[in-house]
């Protein structure tokens, strides 16, 4: 009878494995090679990719930069989302024109809002400065300096995703149990430490989750960063894979990209389980 | 029979059916006030029957050339009964679009438009033009320098279709100004000319930057430039350099020596042109420093800024007929420098008048795959899209990107007589194309595999010098080792067999 | 002190509902715009500020070459996006609830290291697998075809459908399970006869997510395509010429969010009525 748990499972993953397969070796098989924009093919070079992936000082920099980045919108989205989620979870005018409202953002396709923001921050001609002029705060250089075209990328980020927190967590209070908050009325807590002590705990295992599989998101940031700084100025907002891409598509070194990219799967892999890890450690009750 | 309009599968697909049905020499319906005579003109290419053949093409966004190529497949489609399917790519991701199923041998594109500096890359796979075509009556017509931009070699492997460089626009409401001209004067102590200096630029552009000169409400500033690292700003900085490093007297290369194969790019003329960049950097408009070519287009076309210099689109969208500075504006070379760093000698050459190196930038070209199975159909279609009444049609229409290269496309009826353009406008814009033909001392791209890598790397080292990160000589020299280390990978040989046919190109050798 | 801690709220609510909505009304007011508006300078309101044009509006529908045609491509996206997610679910449910129900085990692979199998399916960064997606696509015939759209999705969309089922399975009482099988139900009668119809709310959670990446996707619809087959993004990005048109982007941002903004409200009504209580957790 237990021969049907492999009736579940095993059409999934043979599907996701019979897809994946083939790219996967494929892949490891090119970053064995030379392929190139002039020398298309497999030819077998050993590890020298992967030796000057090591002494690739732009791709390291590029992957301080992304988990700055990443760690930094996800931490902003997650608080944000919180707020919203706790904001409209109770009983308040507009409840659902609100909830739909911050919806609408994770819906839309980053390429074509990412044109859309790159007009905003126009800096002579985008609202952005003109409004920050009319009310008298001065033009600030969105896109043209280090620190504010990180922010800039940091704030579109911020916009796009925080709908996700916000629908993970919403749906996470919406289904909590109504126990723990009669028991600390009659505590006589207040909203603080009822949120401390009880909401905050029973949320941890959905904030892990919703947290993770947004750093693995976030990761792949490529085209905010390609449509409004191109990774400027300088390299100011170079992250991993827009890197990446420039050397996979754009110079064609097919070879050296395939090395790059397992590179940073592997250390992908490595520091979710970490941060994984230390979030359970966190948030979640010790047992025992 | 009447052609039977379908409800189009697809956003560019084209099907249609019918022949026959065109009154004998009438083809003003296609939009073209007459058919030319000339080898493909619609008359011939209305004798071949296509149907029952498909044909892809691949191009570049709408409008710029992206339009033309979509308005003359259908029209094609119609005359020959062919079936034409186009797919309209962003440039940035073009070259992998067109590469991938080359190098996997997958027959996807009969027809490509790209730019011409691929052409290092992409020439193994390219169809070499027939001899038909080569001396068909638009080709004659095409100038030098455009034969040139095709050719590899002995051999042409592209169909010109386009002609582009580099060259400065100004402001003539201001330069013709009297009152300016003294208040520049009462500031500077000099006389207000068009610069013919990359000093004389910087310098000009600074005093007319940060204040409303034009009398609109709005700042204006000094100079527009595409400096956005990834969007075509190696093209702007080559310009910027080449009038310091491309001495007329000294042959065998300009990116690199060719006897060694030693990158050029650190040498003291690059760097004094990257210093300039820099310093011009105060003299742009807000967010200047992250502007692309189609920001470089709405601040010198619209009004924003005082001089540019890129391709032609800023001037033509000056130049539309509801622009609020149509005929305000005039072109010139781009400026030069009275010294020039030799390397040979290793010293800076003082010049008495200043020396000019015009950038024959690359621009929009096209080819016929060699996988094709077309082929016939494919070139046709390029004879087509070029002949003499299809050009005279598309040149008129600024935001299809197509600008002279033809002889018979710098005369002043054209753009004074039929868009009516003013004499400056049109006087200064053909003089400074058609000059550009005649020059011996031009600079042309790095037509050499890899170049993406190469340009690439260039980009990131000057947008480094830009944004203060590194200086102008540092990073010059990272991308001189980042250089050599591509030449190393791809192999020295055969970098310099390909740069072997560039420097021909610019030492007049063909 | 309770009006002033509301009041905030209000206000706070209010500039985020400003800041979401911001972009939109941008959109709105420079889809309207041409050349010479946009470069005036910024301006918010036609007529009043700047003569409106319609050409952003009209080079979406246009079938000649001034522009495209979204209709086509609208469809085309809607077949390869529904049709991967109806498979991603159905696959990804199947997987999900025997992940979070039975045991498996081969060498040291345990539940948890095949379930973070799928998830780790999306770190990979999309840029690597366009040349092996290529070639498998080239070798099974099935380049520039909504096939081998949808079957490149699948791989991409079932790690979000098991990822979010498992959690809700994980929610779901095992009692549910045991009541069915006491009646005399095998594992596979038990699923379908009383988790399934009790998964509704998470499967639409998983849907939604499906949807939106799907609809989404630029870059595999992008790389694996030639002429015949586009999908919207593709479709858009063909106006992104050398001159940004800021007036087609404009109108296509906002005519392409359309659709998934209903799939918001629907999603707002499940949560309201509380069924989707446990759907992500």
């Amino acid at each position: 009878m237990y021969r049907d748990k492999y009736f579940f499972l095993l059409p999934g993953l043979v599907v996701l494995i019979a897809i994946i397969i083939f790219p996967l070796l494929f892949t490891i098989r090119v970053s064995f090679s030379s392929w190139d924009v002039f020398q298309p093919g497999l030819d077998y070079i050993g590890g020298r990719n992967f030796a000057r992936v090591f002494e690739d000082t732009r791709f390291w920099e590029s992957l301080l930069r992304l988990s700055v980045l990443s760690v930094s919108s996800v931490l902003l989205q997650y608080v944000i989302g919180f707020a919203l989620a706790l904001a409209v979870w109770r009983e308040i005018r507009f409840r659902r024109f609100f909830r739909v409202l911050f919806l609408v953002p994770m819906m839309t396709t980053p390429v074509v809002m990412s044109v859309i923001w790159r007009t905003i921050f126009h800096e002579s001609l985008g609202p952005a400065n003109d409004i920050l002029q009319a009310i008298g705060l001065g033009t600030v250089p969105w896109l043209s300096t280090g620190t504010a075209a990180f922010i800039s990328v940091l704030i579109v980020e911020v916009w796009q995703w925080t709908p996700f927190m916000f629908l993970l967590l919403l749906a996470g209070l919406v289904s909590l149990p109504r126990e723990p908050y009669l028991a600390a009325a009659i505590d006589g807590a207040g909203p603080i430490r009822t949120f401390l002590q009880v909401t905050f705990p029973l949320m941890a295992p959905i904030t892990i989750g919703a947290i993770i599989i947004r750093l693995i998101e976030a990761s792949k940031i490529m085209e905010t960063v390609y449509v409004m700084t191109s990774g400027g100025p300088g390299t100011a907002t170079e992250t991993s894979s827009y890197y990446i891409y420039i050397r996979g598509l754009r110079d064609f070194q097919i070879g050296y990209s395939a090395a790059l990219s397992l590179t940073y799967l592997v250390i992908m892999i490595v520091s979710l389980t970490i941060i994984a890890k230390v979030l359970a450690r966190m948030l979640l009750p010790r047992e025992g | 029979m009447k052609p039977i309009k379908m409800a189009l599968l697809l956003s560019s697909s084209i099907a249609l059916a019918g022949q026959g049905a065109l009154a004998q020499g009438d083809y003003s319906k296609f939009g073209i006030k007459e058919d030319l005579p000339g080898t493909c003109s619609y008359a011939n290419i209305d004798k071949k029957d296509y149907s029952g053949k498909t044909l892809n093409i691949i191009t570049h966004a709408i409008p710029v050339m992206g339009e033309p190529t979509a308005l003359h497949a259908k029209q094609f489609s119609e005359l020959t009964g062919a079936k034409v399917n186009v797919v309209h790519v962003p440039f940035g991701d073009l070259f992998q679009r067109i590469m991938i199923p080359f190098q996997t041998g997958q027959n996807a594109y009969d027809v490509m438009f790209y730019g011409s500096l691929w052409i290092g890359d992409l020439n193994p796979f390219l169809e070499p033009v027939p001899e038909f075509y080569r001396n068909s009556t638009g080709m004659k017509d095409v100038t030098p320098n455009y034969i040139g931009v095709a050719s590899w070699g002995d051999q042409m492997v592209q169909y010109p279709v386009d002609g582009d460089r580099h060259y400065l626009k100004y402001r003539t409401d201001v330069f013709d100004n009297p009152e300016l001209q003294a208040k520049y004067k009462e500031a500077t102590g000099k006389d207000l000319k068009v610069p013919a200096t990359w000093e004389e630029y910087n310098e000009v552009a600074a005093f007319f930057t940060d204040w409303d000169w034009d009398g609109d409400g709005e700042k204006n500033y000094g100079s527009a430039e595409v400096v956005k690292r990834d969007d075509l700003m190696f093209s702007a900085f080559i310009s910027r350099v080449a009038p310091f490093a491309k001495h007329p007297d000294v042959k065998g290369g300009f990116f690199f020596d060719l006897e060694t194969m030693e990158p050029l790019v650190n040498t003291p003329g690059w760097v004094r042109g990257l210093e300039l960049f820099v310093e011009a950097q105060k003299t742009f408009p807000p967010g200047g420093n992250n502007f692309g070519l189609g920001d470089e287009i709405f601040s010198f076309g619209g009004g924003q800024t005082l001089m540019s210099y890129s391709w032609d689109d800023a001037y033509i969208q000056a130049m539309q007929t509801d622009s609020r500075i149509r005929d305000k504006v005039a072109a010139a070379p781009l400026p030069g420098s009275y010294e020039v760093w030799n390397r040979k000698t290793g010293k800076w050459d003082k010049f008495d008048e200043p020396n000019r190196a015009p950038y024959i930038t690359w621009g929009w070209t096209s080819a016929v795959s060699k996988n094709s199975e077309v082929k016939d159909v494919a070139f046709d279609f390029l004879c087509f899209f070029s002949n003499e009444a299809n050009t005279l049609h598309d040149l008129q229409i600024g935001r299809f990107g197509v600008n002279p290269y033809r002889k018979s496309h710098f005369t002043l009826d054209l753009w004074q007589g039929k868009l009516g353009w003013s004499e400056k406008s049109a006087q200064t814009y053909i003089d400074t194309l058609s000059g550009m033909d005649l020059s011996k001392n031009r600079v042309f791209d790095l037509r050499v595999p890899g170049v993406n890598q190469f340009m690439s790397a260039l980009a990131v080292g000057v947008s480094e010098a830009l944004a203060g990160q590194k200086t102008p000589q540092e990073a010059l020299d990272g991308v001189a080792e980042q250089w050599r280390a591509i030449v190393d990978r791809i192999g020295k040989e055969r970098v310099r067999e390909a740069y072997a046919k560039v420097v021909a190109l610019e030492d007049n050798l063909q | 002190m309770r009006t002033f801690y509301l009041a905030i709220k209000y206000l706070a609510l209010l500039l985020w509902s400003s800041f979401i909505v911001f972009p939109f009304l941008w959109a709105l007011s420079t889809s309207f715009k041409d050349a010479n508006a946009i470069t005036s300078g910024a301006t918010y309101i036609p007529w009043l500020q700047f003569k409106p044009s319609s050409q952003g509006w009209a080079s979406l529908f246009s079938d000649g070459s001034t522009g495209i045609n979204i209709v086509d491509p609208y469809i085309n996206s809607a077949i390869v996006t529904i049709s991967a997610s109806v498979i991603s679910i159905a696959l990804g449910t199947l997987a999900a609830y025997g992940l979070s129900r039975f045991e498996f085990r081969a060498g040291f692979v345990k539940n948890s290291d095949i379930t973070f199998f799928f998830i780790s399916q999306r770190i990979m960064p999309p840029i690597v697998l366009a040349i092996p997606f290529f070639l498998m696509l080239k070798t099974l015939g099935l380049l520039d075809t909504v096939y081998g759209l949808i079957l490149v999705y699948v791989a991409l969309l079932l790690p979000i459908a098991v990822w979010v089922m498992i959690d809700f399975f994980g929610n779901i009482p095992r009692e549910l399970d045991e009541l069915a099988m006491i009646d005399g139900c095998r594992p596979i009668g038990a699923f379908f006869r009383v988790i399934l119809p009790n998964s509704v709310p998470g499967l639409v959670v998983a849907g939604m997510f499906c949807l939106i990446f799907g609809w989404n996707d630029f870059f595999f619809a992008f790389t694996l395509t030639f002429t015949k087959v586009q999908l919207l993004p593709v479709a858009i990005v063909s106006l992104n010429s050398s001159v940004t048109p800021w007036w087609s982007l404009s109108a296509f941002a906002l005519i392409s969010v359309a659709p998934l903004v209903l799939i918001a409200f629907l999603v707002e009504n499940f949560l309201s009525k509380g069924s989707l209580a446990g759907a992500i957790r």
